[in-house]
């Protein structure tokens, strides 16, 4: 391996190196100029005129053009935090049924479970605006049965966010899960038996050992929710247009609106950028937590 | 004595404990909801795309279709080019896919086997890639692509995503595995790289280039924003997914939840099946590639 192959390194990486880089890396670079100039989508990139950080101003300013990107900015953050709660929590409940050895059918559960990750969100979106129809939907049915009034679901700017949460929850909780059950059979059975001599119950082996364990495990799922909840569209896309009145305009779609819709490339490019600040901020911050805990 | 119950009961089909316990039963019994709330939604789906367009417009629902008839599915083919859009979608979905594969085996086995000056930074760079949403490119990338001439064409929705951060990396974390000594050897015979690549390498790591290619495909013939920006008014060109959205916005105000259901079941079968019966390769792939990375 100390001979030096750089004829072959090269014929081996540029197919890959090239194509991520004209359409991955040229296109970053290009969304942190294009934030700073004022340019229209419909044409060339030479047509760009440098305006400082204007577009910046405009969105967190007080137009409609800034209520509007700050408004998707919270519903996005609304619907990532929401998802989070809502996931890592399932999953590793999830995983601990599948994982389980004392009742079969753990692997039926989790082939369920997963193989909802593998239908197309556009489905997803379409089966459960259907689902959550007030008059002629099963939910709302089902509720009756227990005694609980009919919800507005989509149809009201209170519930139409968490409603998208939900469905979303329900296709990705598979994957998570999957990605939990990976955690737990990292941890020694050795631990749980030194425990279980030592009298803990349950719970408390579930609070000494599978969580703390789990860390990693949960931090690389947090970071893949996160990147997976920002890129939410399909739902708002074809069922809520972003409303009722902009509850689930969503910063996947109001900067594909903004940008290529009404060929405001400059400012869904600034809105890009701000996305993508605050994905990085999270994740640095995710990561520095999760790292002061290592310590502890 | 437990913990040897915990790693090989074998007393039962079900419950593995000769007597089970109250908490068994209450584990079986959350299984069972959680197995039946999972499936509800793609039941209710396939169990809707067989009513009426009456039953499907009934108050409270019907679950069971009374008379299961294939109307729906007759009338999507009278709204949308169902045979056109599949074979777009079939087109998207194989050849992005035989394009990652070909590209991420190259650089997997460049970054595993190969030392070069700025391979650790170039493989980190390429790495962060995997975690940015297509949408912070995608203004920029909608114009590349328009200048090069491939708005409204599968060309366009294809050459973008022929190579990704996530193969590369899954093909570096199998290939690294490959014992030195095999492609010692075979160069020592005069191999060129690329048939060590192809007829020595690859071989060993079939089972995560199954993965890899049943991601790609799923992924592909599942994407949405994409292929809906740069086909935008260009219908012939639409994968199935995008054809769906006509369902909805066809006849609207009439009911017509069956059709939707309908296209729907048609949309999900393909990447499902794969699934279905391919799922070890699935599961085995992500677990390796959490429990490596």
């Amino acid at each position: 391996m100390t001979r030096s192959y750089s004829g072959s390194v090269w014929a081996m990486l540029t197919p890959a190196v090239a194509l991520i880089g004209v359409f991955i890396l040229l296109p970053m670079a290009l969304t942190l100029w294009l934030s700073l100039q004022h340019w229209s989508t419909q044409t060339g990139f030479q047509t760009a005129r440098f305006i400082g950080l204007d577009n910046f101003f405009e969105i967190f300013g007080p137009t409609s053009v800034g209520r509007d990107f700050k408004g998707a900015f919270l519903n996005t953050a609304i619907y990532t935090a929401l998802s989070i709660v809502l996931i890592l929590p399932l999953s590793v409940g999830l995983g601990l049924l599948v994982h389980q050895r004392h009742v079969a059918g753990g692997s039926v559960l989790r082939t369920v479970l997963f193989s909802t990750y593998m239908v197309p969100m556009i489905a997803v979106a379409l089966v459960w605006s259907k689902l959550y129809s007030p008059t002629e939907g099963p939910f709302n049915q089902m509720l009756g049965w227990i005694g609980v009034g009919p919800q507005p679901w989509l149809s009201s700017p209170d519930t139409a966010l968490v409603s998208i949460v939900f469905l979303n929850v329900w296709q990705q909780v598979g994957y998570f899960t999957v990605l939990a059950i990976a955690g737990l059979t990292q941890i020694p059975h050795s631990l749980y038996e030194a425990a279980r001599i030592d009298g803990a119950n349950a719970f408390q082996q579930f609070y000494a050992i599978t969580l703390p364990l789990l860390r990693r495990t949960l931090l690389f799922s947090a970071v893949i929710a996160i990147i997976n909840a920002v890129q939410v569209f399909e739902p708002v896309a074809l069922i809520t247009q972003g409303g009722p009145v902009g509850s689930t305009n969503v910063l996947t779609y109001h900067i594909r609106r903004v940008g290529i819709e009404r060929a405001q490339g400059g400012l869904g490019s600034a809105m890009a950028v701000m996305l993508m600040l605050s994905l990085i901020v999270v994740i640095f911050a995710l990561f520095a937590l999760a790292r002061r805990k290592d310590d502890e | 004595m437990s913990a040897a119950i915990d790693q090989a009961p074998r007393q039962g089909l079900f419950f593995r404990r000769k007597r089970p316990t109250a908490g068994d039963a209450l584990i079986a019994t959350l299984m069972l909801a959680l197995v039946v709330a999972s499936a509800f939604p793609l039941v209710w789906m396939v169990l809707s795309s067989f009513k009426t367009t009456a039953e499907s417009m009934q108050v409270p629902p019907v679950w069971i279709p009374q008379s299961p008839n294939f109307e729906a599915y007759e009338k999507v083919a009278g709204v949308i080019n169902v045979g056109r859009s599949m074979w777009n979608s079939m087109i998207i979905a194989t050849v992005t896919t035989a394009g990652i594969l070909l590209t991420s085996l190259m650089a997997g086995y460049a970054f595993a086997k190969y030392r070069f000056r700025g391979r650790n930074l170039l493989f980190s760079v390429l790495i962060a890639t995997m975690f940015l949403p297509p949408i912070v490119t995608l203004i920029p990338l909608y114009r590349i692509v328009g200048s090069l001439g491939l708005n409204a064409s599968l060309a366009g929705v294809i050459l973008p995503n022929l190579a990704n951060a996530f193969g590369i990396f899954l093909m570096r974390q199998f290939i690294a595995g490959v014992p030195d000594d095999l492609i010692d050897a075979a160069r020592m015979d005069g191999a060129s790289e690329m048939r060590i690549l192809f007829s020595i390498v690859a071989p060993t790591v079939t089972p995560a280039i199954a993965a890899l290619a049943l991601f790609a495909f799923v992924y592909h013939w599942n994407s949405y924003l994409w292929p809906l920006t740069v086909l935008q008014g260009s219908g012939d060109q639409y994968p199935i997914v995008i054809s769906l959205s006509r369902l909805l916005s066809y006849n609207r105000g009439a009911m017509n939840t069956n059709l939707v259901m309908a296209g729907a079941t048609l949309a999900v079968l393909p990447p499902l099946a794969l699934f279905v019966f391919l799922q070890r390769f699935f599961v085995d792939s992500i677990v390796g590639s959490a429990v490596k990375g």
